[in-house]
């Protein structure tokens, strides 16, 4: 609280005083400045420009883990429209995150609406809750793949219990779906769950009592208050889940070795393919890095489309 | 404050399902840990291991080896917390505090970046840490993640609301800049700096895919890599694999539940607008 007050006298002062009191820094501070820059600069310069570079230079080039590359001119890139592997990689992708982006985002508002209410163990639910973002996610791939079982499952033994028959999880596409929808759901919902609620603790509670005054019940508040006022922070969990479910790998990669190759197909998600091209056997990394390439633009482009929906439907306040 | 709602019986039941919706898988991961490989193979399965063993967890350290994981992930996770705080806190500052010329430009390009997915390229990364000779080393775990961009704006934010009264002053004193940064700036905005070394934990945490990229020996991966290596050539010794997935997940839940608020008030800021 004190520090609020602080800064805002602060802010009131230098307003006043800015003709005066408002210096560029130094030469000798720019100098220390630059300084401080750095190292950010060198890490930057070396793993993220020179690196976007080399790989660019390396996709108009045939090279594996050994030798020299060979210039192949646009081959690659030709090769990136015939390769069924390819397409069935980013069809899944694209599967997986239009199931998963809303199912987290389901079960994350249902987590943070509960938490809202008070009642008797809830910080116990909040450590629950956020226990899964906590778990080592190989852990956690490894005990879905034993709950799914099919021989020996707890799902499995559950269906039949019910009076079903048990499913052959990894033996089609649709049950890879389901198990792998399930394991990136669960682990990641806690985060988005925790940023909703502190969202919803920032919607001040005088525009609920003035809605119930109005005659709004509990559902209508909820979905002309609540949702409309947290938008703000359901983009940033629609876009943060979206570009991390489309770069999706360690589940398919623990769930379904590159030896399995019967259901490997069944989950096979780009940046998988793009590590087995890469690093399996002799790599093939031209061409690997044409396919990091068009994932790289392929992600891009989705959150540039998320950021102009958001200009549409996200509601700021005034002060946001 | 959100409005109160009533607790009808309803949604204590809703909440008591969540909860175990979540729970029950992690007591079977527990129980089947603690069972014999026979007892895993029962159809239909019993839950309560009867008797209980650790043959499970010997079957670990007889496969993987354990303790160095553990040491490992250690390792990289203090080299990544630390890289990762001296060079975002440096750049922070040049930023928010001195304000260098262009410090503008460089924000946006810092934010631009944030959004840019560049972690996707393992080749050139793995390339260059190989030019470097750093390949099967445990700093090239971390070495690439700690120009952290995000970071970056993290404590760009955090720094930028320290009153400048204090650092003028300080500066008319005579203290040097860096004196300024540890003696001023990073103690007020400890909240920032606590939140990026507990979010950058969590981050390498999750690692898998670069791990195994650069590093080929089992010496000298992190626990998420290492027991997914138990995978495929085991699968029907379910006991071994839970077990490992116990004994790897254990060390961060502790952890977490120690620090909870913390953690849980860290994950709660990382949501920038």
């Amino acid at each position: 609280m004190t520090n609020v007050t602080l800064r805002r006298t602060a802010g009131v002062e230098e307003g006043l005083r800015r003709p005066v009191v408002r210096r560029k820094p130094g030469r000798r501070d720019a100098r220390i400045g630059f300084l401080f820059l750095l190292p950010l600069f060198a890490g930057l310069l070396v793993f993220r420009f020179y690196g976007f570079g080399y790989n660019v230079w390396l996709s108009f080039n045939k090279a594996g883990a050994f030798g020299r590359a060979r210039f192949t001119g646009l081959e690659n890139y030709e090769r990136l429209f015939s390769d069924s592997q390819l397409r069935i990689s980013l069809v899944n992708t694209f599967k997986f995150t239009a199931i998963v982006v809303p199912g987290v985002v389901v079960v994350a508002l249902l987590c943070a609406t509960l938490m809202q209410y008070k009642f008797r163990g809830q910080s116990a639910f909040r450590a629950i809750v956020f226990l899964p973002a906590v778990c080592l996610p190989t852990a956690a791939i490894l005990l879905f793949g034993w709950l799914f079982q099919t021989r020996y499952g707890l799902v499995n033994a559950v269906i039949q219990a019910v009076g079903g028959s048990s499913v052959s999880w990894f033996g089609s596409s649709a049950g890879v779906t389901v198990v792998i929808t399930v394991i990136v759901v669960f682990l990641s919902f806690s985060v988005p769950t925790i940023i909703l609620y502190a969202g919803m603790q920032e919607i001040p509670s005088d525009i609920y009592e003035s809605a119930t005054l109005d005659g709004a019940g509990p559902v209508r508040r909820y979905f002309s208050l609540t949702l409309p006022l947290l938008s703000p922070s359901l983009f940033f969990v629609i876009l943060t889940t979206t570009i991390s479910t489309l770069k999706l790998f360690d589940v398919a990669y623990v769930l379904l070795p590159p030896e399995q190759s019967a259901s490997v197909n069944y989950g096979l998600t780009a940046v998988y393919y793009y590590y087995q091209l890469a690093f399996l056997n002799v790599g093939d990394r031209g061409y690997a890095s044409a396919v990091s390439l068009l994932l790289f633009v392929l992600i891009l482009a989705v959150s540039i489309v998320l950021f102009r929906l958001q200009r549409r439907f996200v509601h700021y306040g005034e002060d946001g | 404050m959100l409005h109160q709602y009533r607790l009808r019986w309803w949604t204590f039941a809703v909440i008591a399902a969540v909860a175990l919706l979540i729970l029950v898988p992690f007591a079977w991961m527990v129980a089947t840990a603690l069972m014999t490989p026979g007892q895993t193979l029962l159809v239909p399965p019993k839950v309560i291991p009867n008797p209980a063993t650790l043959d499970g967890a010997r079957g670990v350290f007889d496969r993987i080896p354990y303790l160095t994981l553990l040491g490992n992930t250690v390792v990289a996770s203090i080299g990544r917390v630390i890289g990762t705080l001296v060079i975002c806190t440096l750049a922070a500052y040049a930023l928010a505090v001195i304000k260098v010329p262009g410090a503008r430009v460089i924000l946006v390009t810092v934010l631009a970046l944030i959004m840019v997915p560049g972690d996707i390229f393992i080749v050139p990364n793995f390339a260059i840490i190989s030019a470097f000779g750093l390949t099967d080393t445990l700093v090239a775990l971390f070495l690439p993640s700690i120009f952290d961009v995000f970071g970056v704006f993290l404590l760009y934010q955090f720094f930028r609301g320290i009153p400048r009264e204090l650092v003028e002053a300080a500066r008319m004193d005579g203290a040097s800049h860096l004196r300024i940064l540890t003696t001023i700036v990073a103690p007020i905005a400890r909240g920032g700096l606590i939140t990026l070394a507990i979010l950058t934990v969590l981050s390498e945490w999750k690692e898998l895919l670069w791990p195994i990229v650069v590093n080929r020996s089992i010496d000298k991966l992190t626990l998420g890599p290492g027991i997914a290596l138990l995978r495929g050539s085991y699968t029907t010794d379910y006991n071994v694999l839970m077990s490992a997935g116990v004994l790897a997940a254990l060390p961060m839940i502790v952890i977490f539940l120690i620090l909870q608020k913390r953690f849980i008030a860290s994950v709660a800021r990382s949501g920038l607008k």
